[in-house]
């Protein structure tokens, strides 16, 4: 028995200037907080099981998504194409004080299809929570920049491109003192290509990866099974390419706070990811199959590392990337 | 109009906690399988309508099938799966002493306070939650009259699974009932002013129940089918348009009042 077994096992990491009490959030629009917690029997607020909560997206306005189908089953995943169904960003605000009494700390997942419309949603935010009644807004500590949507003027990915990139996180950075994620597309050749960008506009971190572009025909008429023909792809079958592009960024940029994600279903995936360089680590599509899947894997993260006497999330951050 | 207005709606209690139940009855209509699971804390909150998440038991399925409650009946809970895909195969091969794990009762639920006289139209997989309903209504003392749909004999054996004592069924190849669709059995019924219709089934079927009961002066209810991913709320897959914009069969539905679906 090793003097790590004895030492009292510590889920808490920091994230940049936030604190988590565990490595655990959810994935940007697997998980609402709401519709869980009218679901519970108990107080919902008061059992939320993850670190930290990111919303699903939010945009400057409101928009209607895409046609259905939008969701069907995978080879070991899932895909989809959602296209950012949100009420913009006032209804959004409007709709604050519903939770505001949530503990965690708040990520807000912002997108757009061109840097002036991330930094108009990320200004109305921040003039709003600068004037609020603090017992209105739950504790909102950063944002998430979702540059997987399509660029207005080129069409691509704005995160298949890292000048695009790099202009969403300027054009936010100097309005908010909050933490910035940028979440990264993996739809590139060089995932580190877009980080490096990211990071020398201001961001504090980054989210990777977002689910990979995607196609399923309808096995009776052969056409894209999709309404919008395409989809992302999540869950267990993008796991392994996910690890490789969180080692690679942590490897290429050691110091900058990753939140890891790409198919965590168990405690060990989440583990796999902190081993690459991670320091949260996010849940997607495990929220979908079970409403007890975030509690259990946070008992399993916990006793993954118990098993491999690892006294924290900490101990076994980068471990795959030693030489 | 006539029967409940949508606004009398009340939240019906959902539930998304997992149960582990077991199967305690199968029986094969065709590609159809009528499943009866214990699942006593499902059934203690269930109405009418609601449905529930069931995991496919074997670790190749991601996602949950969604599935409307056939049954409530004391403890048990009774599913109709038809077998479309490997995931409901699997789910119609279930056999006795069996577990799966269940979510739910899920979603709205159809309304039937103050109902006497109910039209129950459903087609294929769409007829399940129509049992349910016919059940509370009978219960309660309304006349119950219902119209199924098949597209040919194979599919109309799950009539078979029902029980609804004036029950007319129409396959479109005719073999058995009435040839056609719901809509010719509609067309023969005498329905008494002030029928509630309740509806399940495909969106041209939907679209056709709409417009003919617009046409005879009738309201009621649509229970709607889509493609889910979470089946909670979160994910915002399953949206279809209504007269309250797009709003997610899972959460706000899947029933909705009939005149509000756009089909």
């Amino acid at each position: 028995v090793s003097a790590a077994a004895a030492a009292p096992l510590d889920l808490s990491v920091r994230l940049g200037p936030i604190r988590l009490e565990h490595p655990l959030l959810d994935a940007s629009g697997t998980f609402d907080l709401l519709e869980y917690a009218r679901r519970y029997d108990g107080d919902y607020f008061a059992d939320f099981p993850y670190a930290a909560y990111v919303p699903k997206t939010v945009t400057v306005d409101a928009r209607t998504g895409n046609p259905p189908p939008r969701v069907t089953e995978t080879p070991a995943g899932m895909i989809n194409a959602i296209g950012l169904e949100n009420p913009g960003i006032d209804a959004w605000i409007a709709g604050l004080p519903g939770w505001a009494r949530l503990r965690q700390p708040v990520i807000v997942s912002v997108g757009g299809n061109e840097p002036a419309q991330y930094a108009a949603a990320v200004a109305v935010l921040e003039a709003h929570l600068a004037v609020a009644d603090p017992g209105t807004v739950p504790p909102i500590e950063g944002y998430e920049l979702n540059v997987s949507c399509p660029n207005v003027s080129s069409g691509l990915q704005i995160g298949a491109d890292p000048g695009a990139t790099a202009a969403v996180v300027a054009a936010c950075r100097g309005l908010t003192r909050r933490f910035v994620l940028a979440k990264l597309t993996p739809n590139v050749a060089d995932i580190t290509a877009a980080a490096r960008a990211a990071v020398e506009a201001g961001a504090d971190g980054l989210s990777l990866v977002n689910t990979f572009k995607a196609m399923v025909l309808d096995r009776e008429t052969l056409r894209p099974f999709l309404g919008n023909r395409t989809g992302g792809l999540c869950g267990p079958a993008i796991k392994p390419i996910a690890l490789r592009m969180v080692a690679e960024v942590a490897q290429a940029l050691p110091g900058v706070p990753i939140v890891g994600m790409g198919g965590v279903m168990t405690g060990l995936d989440a583990l796999e990811f902190i081993a690459c360089g991670a320091t949260a680590v996010a849940v997607g599509a495990a929220n979908f199959t079970a409403f007890e899947a975030p509690q259990r894997i946070v008992g399993e993260l916990r006793d993954e590392l118990s098993a491999r006497d690892l006294a924290s999330p900490e101990a076994a951050r980068g471990l795959a990337l030693k030489a | 109009m006539s029967g409940p207005a949508p606004q009398d709606r009340h939240d019906h209690s959902q539930w998304a906690e997992s149960s582990h139940c077991r199967v305690a009855g199968v029986r094969h209509f065709g590609a159809f399988a009528a499943l009866e699971l214990i699942a006593p804390k499902v059934a203690a909150k269930a109405s009418p309508g609601q449905f529930v998440m069931v995991a496919v038991p074997g670790g190749g399925h991601l996602l949950r099938r969604p599935l409307s409650l056939f049954t409530v009946r004391a403890d048990r809970i009774g599913l109709l799966v038809e077998a479309r895909g490997a995931g409901s195969e699997r789910l119609a091969r279930l056999e006795v002493g069996e577990s799966v794990t269940v979510a739910g009762p899920l979603g709205s639920a159809f309304p039937t306070a103050g109902v006497t006289n109910a039209l129950l139209v459903g087609g294929g997989i769409g007829c399940a939650p129509l049992q349910c309903v016919a059940d509370e209504l009978t219960a309660a003392g309304a006349h119950v009259t219902a119209a199924f749909g098949f597209r040919d004999f194979r599919a109309a054996r799950v009539a078979g699974a029902f029980s609804i004592e004036r029950l007319w069924v129409a396959t479109e190849d005719g073999s058995v009932g009435r040839a056609g669709t719901v809509l010719h059995i509609l067309a023969t019924l005498d329905v008494p002013p002030g029928t509630t219709v309740y509806a399940c089934g495909p969106t041209p079927m939907i679209a056709a129940v709409q417009h003919w009961t617009l046409a005879e002066g009738l309201a009621g209810y649509a229970s709607l089918e889509a493609h889910m991913a979470c089946g909670t709320g979160s994910c915002h897959g399953c949206v279809v348009d209504t007269a309250r914009g797009k709003l997610r069969v899972c959460s706000e539905g899947p029933v909705f009042a009939l005149d509000e679906v756009r089909p």
